[in-house]
């Protein structure tokens, strides 16, 4: 497979541990949670977070550009900028007509509709912001990221709810490997903690309500778990084939060596209780990359410490892979990204394998029995050649790549 | 009045302060036909003046504006 194996050449983030890739890193490592009471939420179920921290979108990318676009895009503009200059590469000069944008989310701008609803019943319709609908669309993740990078190529968003992220990056390597471009900026964005959004989570019953202890909420496979807690964000890589990146001389940081997705068609938002849908895109991905059971050292899980999510995905990675892998949950830290949480854990899980590393997951005091994994409880020095980093959405939707070292 | 709309431009729709002049086309302070049917609103609301977005989009320049609004405005 090496003459179709998919450089990844840059990296950039803007999560709840920090904006920037280094300081992303630096607070997944630290393996603290940033989780807090949310003021935003004053009158919700739960009030619990995982925000951005000092998130300035008027210093990072202007005030008139940013007052015309919703907090999603605002954070995917900046990842994208951050990693498309980690790749050595310049949008004033590169062909722009070979350069794709594939992006992920699972709803678009929801603080911008809801707002804008506000004005519409408290006012009248003649009031509501003709900037509502560009503004709020999910594909303007890409438009604005086109704009932005001015490239011309390919050009899609692709909804999968929570696997988002890791099926955009997907799709970006099937769009490679096709020669339907030369580079593709790819990855996930979100910022779906809103008052509404965040009610429907809690009547689901998906949230943590940890409530006196916002940090020690998100406790992915460990035996006191109750739930997510939701986090906003942008991950984005730049993939390239990875002849084309040695051929120009790019640092390939690790390479997307195979992908594989699958439908449980079986609930709307409960994983199928064995993860058979998770295990054929697991299977798959192990395929795509020509790599068997055993070679997978690392796992980068989904892991949203929901009781059934942990223990659904625990159950497959046991069955599936035989190497006994060293999983971890970067979400213990970071909070559930949703539409972005594959997407930037694709990215630390290439950032894994550069520093042979595995992030700790967070607040596992007591791994849970029925979890029969190894899972990091701190930062883990340890040989990583090929890791899978897995998302599972609502709508039952699977999504999993297999990334290798450079 | 130039002050006035110049404060809406700069407060509301974000417009950098030193780009605002009364010589200054829609073009040069970034005003597409989204953000003139934003500023069409932002008159409303902030000052009352019922100028529409088509009649904005007929105007020239800054200056233009602020000749519109004060007309409307002396007229209320």
């Amino acid at each position: 497979m090496a003459g179709t194996d998919i450089a990844v050449t840059g990296l950039g983030l803007v999560t709840p541990a920090g904006t920037g890739t280094a300081a992303s890193w630096q607070g997944v490592l630290a393996g603290r949670s940033p989780a807090a009471e949310d003021p935003l939420l004053a009158g919700n179920p739960v009030r619990i977070s995982c925000r951005v921290p000092g998130w300035d979108a008027d210093a990072l990318l202007g005030a008139r550009r940013a007052h015309r676009l919703d907090r999603f895009t605002q954070f995917a503009l900046v990842a994208a900028r951050e990693a498309v200059a980690d790749a050595g590469l310049d949008p004033a000069t590169w062909d722009g007509a070979r350069v794709g944008v594939v992006l992920g989310c699972a709803d678009g701008g929801p603080g911008t509709v809801e707002q804008q609803h506000r004005v519409l019943l408290e006012h009248s319709a003649d009031r509501v912001s003709p900037l509502l609908l560009p503004m709020q669309l999910p594909n303007m993740l890409a438009g604005q990221t086109a704009i932005e990078l001015g490239a011309t190529g390919p050009n899609l968003v692709v909804a999968t709810a929570c696997a988002s992220g890791t099926s955009a990056i997907g799709a970006a390597r099937d769009l490679l490997l096709l020669d339907r471009c030369d580079i593709v900026v790819a990855g996930g964005s979100e910022a779906m903690i809103t008052p509404l959004v965040m009610a429907g989570f809690a009547r689901m019953g998906t949230l943590s309500r940890r409530e006196d202890d916002p940090a020690g909420a998100s406790r992915p496979f460990e035996v006191e778990r109750d739930g997510f807690v939701a986090g906003e964000g942008a991950g984005v890589l730049v993939l390239e084939r990875a002849a084309d990146a040695r051929a120009r001389g790019a640092r390939v940081r690790a390479r997307v060596a195979g992908y594989g997705a699958s439908a449980d068609a079986h609930h709307i938002t409960s994983p199928h209780p064995e993860g058979l849908g998770l295990e054929a895109a697991m299977r798959a991905a192990l395929a795509d990359a020509g790599a068997g059971p055993a070679d997978v050292q690392h796992v980068n899980a989904h892991g949203t410490a929901t009781r059934l999510n942990d223990l659904a995905e625990a159950k497959v990675v046991r069955r599936v892979l035989t190497g006994d892998p060293l999983v971890t949950s970067t979400k213990g830290v970071t909070g559930h990204l949703l539409g972005a949480g594959g997407a930037v854990e694709a990215a630390f899980t290439v950032l894994s394998l550069e520093q042979q590393l595995v992030p700790p997951t967070a607040n596992l005091t007591v791994p849970d029995p029925a979890c029969e994994i190894k899972v990091a409880a701190t930062a883990t020095a340890t040989r990583v050649d090929l890791a899978l980093s897995n998302s599972m959405g609502f709508g039952g939707q699977n999504a999993v790549l297999a990334i290798a070292a450079a | 009045m130039f002050e006035t709309l110049k404060e809406i431009l700069v407060n509301k729709l974000k417009v950098a302060p030193e780009q605002v002049t009364p010589e200054a086309t829609p073009q040069d302070i970034e005003l597409d036909s989204l953000a003139i049917v934003e500023l069409s609103l932002v008159l409303e609301t902030e000052l009352g003046v019922t100028v529409s977005d088509d009649e904005l989009l007929e105007l020239a320049t800054v200056g233009d504006i602020v000749a519109l609004i004060e007309e409307r405005s002396a007229r209320v």
